[in-house]
């Protein structure tokens, strides 16, 4: 993900794109399992959390967003870079949540 | 005003009668500008007949009514003021009856009679074509009959000839350009500077000076009439007056009549208006005539040189506007793009070549730094051992190969002899150090669809005939390659192995896994195998003639081609003439939906249905394959999607709708032809550096971001433009001066690596009024253009238009807010003068094809194809695409040969300008439209058209072709003038004749950008409106 920082003439776009595009959609299957897995479990506020992300995912994907377009990446840049660290936040947050949850359960 | 369009163009209201839809509108143009401005008006009156004797006699009064009720509908208010009216003028009564024309012209007065009495001549006609028509059609047989008919009227104004004889007598005083006087049309008016509009006579002495300024008032029969107009005129704004005088000379379109009681107001404004001509120019806003027109086309902004000597052509780099704002604040409150249209390789005029630079082994000289190239503002120091970057300020050390001593000034004494310290535009030859791999070969591909609908148009003759004639103009002898591909719902591959006599065709049907059937010899050197390439291309048309495939496997038959060009790169040319249906990439007949348009899908149609296409241009431009795109389908084939193909490899999409080879064979011919011969740029990368503190953002064209400011481009040549946008980055700017650089390193033809460079300065302004000052209409029309045609791909199109109109209005508003104090201008609508046009080029760009109307005023292709165009056009033809030229012929076809050039006056794009009895042509850079009058005289017809009309020819699928008399070889010598101008397209003509429907309506009447249409406003409304928007807070 943080690959859209690499952007600065290190990297050509053909190269960046295709990298940052092979891992879209295992991340979003793995998100999905993951609030799945939080419904599965009996963590309710747990899964609420990471619901909005699934959905918002889901949406991209419907709308065949969620690849980078070559042609048109720098354009994007900002957009991309904003989105993704928005993602790596909420990310954070659910981590420093569950391992709350989990220490508070043991 | 008035007096100016009275004059010489009675015919021109007549046409407007034929129309029907701008009868409607037109009724109340009788009155006189209203025609323009009357969109409201028009619909009020009720119905046309019958208001129409109202209107008519109204003529004089629109302009009291307007006194009295701004917008007053003219069916509404009419009763009064005619009332009052009507007892002066007993002519108009009589006007209103019918014996018409002497009436209406009694009515006004000789001098100003004529002209200002032309609007209600107009009236009659525009208003209610049938009645007007009727009257004076039986009077008088042609549309001039009306004005002609009239027996004393037609002296001064219904014979061209004799209105002009009343003007050729006063004019002198007038009209400065004599010449205008034989030409009723001549544009020149608009040009005029807003001063000329100040202080027009005072009003109530108005009148008088008009007789003044024409005594030789012809009609005694005028003069009864004069008292009732005098009326009307002493209501009117001076201004009015004072430009028809200055404008006399303009195009005389009768429209101008009083103004419409709407712009009453707004008139009198201008009186005042006028007496204050300061910074900046105010909007003669009554009279439609007033409004400013790019008459002249695009104006560079030459003075530019002059301030900046030392800076490239503006033909090759424009700012949107020549100053760089000082701070945020001052850029947040420039509402239009901050930006620069860059056409690297644009060509020049004879005699002007750019000179080549070898700086043999000191390399090319840079600043380590910022890699700027040495450049005229360069400074040396220390004795001319060092230079200073004028981008970045590093102090570089000069090679001793390159040192020379500097003079008292620190200017190297060399510098006159080195261009590339003494001109803004020079060509370094690269060192090896410029390579990534030897210079490639130009190289050609050539994939053609041989399917069903190829064959029956033919497509394949008119293709094959062409590039075997451009075989010895093919760039880069003798290191040329070529390569054919045909496909149907197989992939045709051709080996061109010079040992063989004969092609030899090797048809691969695997559609899912292409490969090539052989290694090499599918793209091989021209000169080697020239005999096998043409013998291929004279059996091409054979070879498919029966084949009956209606398939095209378009995504493979691309494969195979990058598969075949990967290693080399080149250009690819796409001959596609049907959808593409099998294999990858194959498209669904999306129809265009009517539902869709206003709503959020709306923008869908417009953008590429599969990643395949985009996916396969990024492929493409990785390996420096250029794609240019010719569509040549009668039916929709999804311009979007194939589109993208070559607007990310800096190609170019080509559409000729319904193509057949005997009617758009030449086109096709022609800009095949171009395409393959004219200079071009490969394997090249633009970057464009500017100095410290700004920083290009966004880039609008077709190209490839390589990274976040280099361009790569396969391929490039003189009919590409780009545009971009700037943002400043630091808050304030500490310098005083803004360089720019831009540099395309490229392969010539010839197999050399250069580099051409680009240099320009601008200055850094603290001032908003400067930056207004500076302003490059042209500039920021093809910014705002190529903006707004991203924006359709991801929005409505109601919305873009909005917020086109938006910038505008903000723009306006907040240079009014810079002036309007001070020159307590309070009323009127004021922009400055370097912005002039800028109005009706957004109003234009609204109504251009691209952005025009909703589902059926285009057709999806022709809109996407539009809009691709308008990505790459330069700033000059951009102009010219979205406000055409209109040339009235029928007079310039009688002068001599050699005079035709100068003869060609272009008009006002208004169905007032066109005049029944007269023969036009509308230039819009892509087509000729020829428009043939109602009235043209018959022999004039058939001496063009070659055919008589009385056969009823099929106008649609005639040819024009030189036939043997003078008319005819004048009219191609009109189109070779035209043509030459600008040879990057060839326009091919097409015939419609005046109230040939529907052909008339979305061929002409739909780039009749200044009136109004289905949904849209006229100038004059536009004008208004804007003018509404900017002073509402």
């Amino acid at each position: 993900m943080c690959l859209a920082d690499l952007e600065f003439d290190y990297i050509n776009p053909f190269d960046s794109s295709s990298r940052i595009n092979k891992v879209v959609m295992p991340e979003f299957i793995v998100q999905a399992l993951l609030s799945a897995l939080f419904l599965l479990s009996g963590h309710w506020a747990m899964f609420l959390l990471s619901a909005p992300m699934v959905y918002y995912n889901y949406t991209l994907y419907e709308r065949r967003q969620h690849l980078v377009d070559v042609t048109e990446i720098f354009n994007h840049l900002s957009r991309e870079k904003k989105r993704r660290l928005f993602k790596i936040a909420a990310l954070i947050v659910l981590l420093f949540l569950s391992l709350f949850w989990m220490i508070w359960s043991v | 005003m008035r007096p100016s369009a009275g004059n010489e163009r009675p015919p021109g209201r007549p046409v407007s009668g034929f129309v029907p839809g701008f009868a409607a509108g037109a009724p109340p143009p009788a009155a006189g500008a209203s025609p323009f401005g009357a969109a409201a008006p028009l619909a009020r009156p009720g119905g046309p007949a019958g208001p129409f004797a109202p209107p008519t006699q109204q003529q004089g009064p629109p302009v009291a009514q307007a006194a009295a009720s701004p917008r007053g509908p003219f069916g509404a208010a009419p009763p009064a003021a005619m009332g009052g009216y009507r007892g002066p003028p007993p002519p108009q009564g009589s006007f209103g009856a019918g014996p018409p024309p002497p009436g209406p012209f009694s009515a006004a007065p000789p001098p100003q009679g004529p002209f200002g009495m032309a609007p209600p001549a107009q009236g009659p006609f525009g208003a209610a074509p049938p009645p007007s028509q009727g009257p004076f059609g039986a009077t008088t047989p042609p549309s001039q009959g009306p004005i002609g008919a009239a027996p004393p009227p037609q002296g001064p104004f219904g014979a061209v000839p004799s209105s002009q004889g009343p003007f050729g007598t006063a004019p002198p005083p007038f009209r400065p350009p004599p010449s205008a006087l034989l030409q009723p049309q001549s544009p020149t008016g608009n040009t005029m500077p807003s001063p000329t509009y100040v202080r027009p006579p005072p009003v109530q002495s108005q009148p008088q000076p008009v007789q003044g300024y024409y005594p030789g008032g012809p009609n005694p029969q005028f003069p009864p009439s004069r008292p009732s107009f005098q009326q009307p005129m002493q209501n009117m704004p001076p201004p009015s007056m004072g430009p028809p005088s200055s404008y006399s000379n303009q195009p005389a379109y009768p429209t101008t009549g009083p103004p419409m009681g709407t712009l009453q107001t707004l008139v009198e404004d201008f009186q005042s208006l006028s007496v204050s001509s300061a910074p900046g120019s105010l909007d003669p806003g009554v009279d439609v005539n007033g409004l400013p027109r790019p008459l002249y086309g695009d104006e560079e902004p030459a003075k530019v040189l002059e301030a900046f000597p030392l800076n490239c052509h503006p033909r090759y780099f424009r700012l949107t506007t020549h100053t760089i704002p000082a701070s945020q604040s001052l850029v947040s409150r420039w509402h239009l793009p901050l930006g620069a249209v860059v056409h690297p390789l644009a060509e020049a005029p004879d005699g002007e070549e750019v000179p080549v630079v070898n700086f043999g082994s000191a390399g090319v000289i840079r600043c380590r730094r910022c890699r700027t190239y040495i450049n005229p503002y360069a400074t040396f120091a220390d004795a001319g051992r060092k230079w200073r970057c004028n981008l970045c300020t590093l102090l570089n050390d000069v090679p001793g190969e390159y040192f020379c001593a500097l003079d008292a000034s620190g200017r190297r004494f060399d510098a006159d002899q080195r261009p590339e310290l003494s001109k803004g535009t020079v060509e370094f030859v690269a060192p090896t150090e410029y390579m990534v791999r030897p210079p490639m070969p130009p190289s050609y591909f050539f994939l053609i669809d041989v399917s069903v609908s190829a064959v029956r148009s033919g497509l394949l003759e008119v293709v094959a005939k062409t590039i075997k004639s451009c075989l010895d103009d093919l760039l880069g002898f003798p290191r040329t390659q070529i390569g054919f591909l045909t496909f149907d719902s197989t992939l045709h591959f051709h080996n061109f192995k010079s040992s063989l006599s004969q092609p030899q065709m090797m048809v691969v049907a695997d559609l899912d896994d292409v490969f090539l059937p052989l290694p090499d010899d599918l793209l091989v050197n021209l000169v080697d195998s020239r005999h096998v390439v043409e013998s291929f291309l004279d059996n091409l048309p054979n070879m498919f003639q029966d084949n009956v495939n209606v398939e095209s496997a378009l995504g493979p038959a691309l494969k195979a081609a990058f598969m075949v060009m990967g290693q080399i790169g080149g250009k690819l040319l796409v001959f596609q003439s049907t959808l593409p249906s099998l294999g990858i990439g194959r498209l669904r007949l999306r129809g265009d939906d009517v539902r869709a348009y206003g709503t959020d899908k709306e923008h869908i149609l417009r953008i590429p249905e599969d990643p395949f296409y985009k996916q396969m241009a990024a492929e493409f431009t990785k390996n420096q394959i250029a794609v240019d795109i010719f569509s040549l389908s009668d039916k929709y084939c999804d311009i979007a999607s194939l589109g993208s193909l070559a607007k990310y490899t800096g190609g170019q999409v080509y559409h000729y709708p319904s193509f057949q080879a005997t009617t758009h064979g030449e086109k096709l011919k022609h800009e095949l032809s171009r395409d393959l011969t004219r200079e071009t740029a490969w394997e090249s990368v633009m970057r464009i550096r500017c100095g410290k503190g700004v920083r290009f953002t966004t880039y609008h064209g077709h190209f490839m971001l390589r990274s976040t400011d280099l361009l790569a481009l396969p391929a490039v040549d003189s009919d590409k433009a780009f545009a971009m946008q700037l943002s400043l980055e630091e808050t304030l700017m500490t310098t005083q001066t803004v360089y720019f650089q831009v540099a395309l390193l490229y392969t010539s033809s010839s197999g050399e690596r250069r580099i051409r460079v680009h240099t320009a300065a601008a200055p850094v302004v603290t001032d908003l009024g400067e930056m207004y000052r500076q302003a490059d209409t042209g500039a920021i029309v093809s910014v705002l253009a190529r903006i707004a045609v991203e924006n359709s791909l991801s929005d409505k199109l109601d919305s873009v238009r909005q917020q086109l109109q938006l910038k505008l209005v903000k723009s306006l508003k907040e240079y009014r807010n810079l002036y309007v104090v001070q020159h307590r201008i309070g009323g009127r609508l004021i922009y400055p003068e370097s912005l002039r046009y800028l109005p009706l080029y957004i109003l234009a760009l609204c109504k251009s094809l691209a952005l025009r109307g909703g589902y059926a005023d285009v057709s999806l292709d022709e809109r996407c194809a539009a809009g691709f165009s308008i990505m790459i056009l330069p700033a000059r033809r951009l102009l010219n695409f979205i406000y055409p030229s209109l040339y009235r012929l029928d007079e310039v076809l009688t002068v001599e040969p050699d005079m035709i050039d100068g003869a060609l006056k272009r008009l006002p794009l208004t169905l007032q300008c066109l005049d029944t009895a007269g023969l036009y042509l509308l230039d819009d850079g892509f087509t000729f439209l020829v428009w043939l009058g109602r009235m043209l005289q018959p022999e004039l017809m058939n001496d063009i058209l070659g055919v008589s009309l009385s056969n009823f020819p099929d106008l649609s699928k005639i040819q024009l072709r030189e036939c043997d008399n003078n008319h005819s070889r004048n009219f191609m010598a009109v189109q070779r003038a035209l043509r030459e101008r600008d040879s990057s397209c060839y326009q091919l003509p097409r015939v419609v004749r005046q109230g040939e429907q529907p052909r008339e309506g979305f061929l002409l009447l739909s780039n009749l950008v200044e009136d109004q249409m289905a949904g849209t406003s006229s100038y004059m409304d536009w004008i208004l409106q804007i003018h509404r928007q900017t002073q509402s807070s």
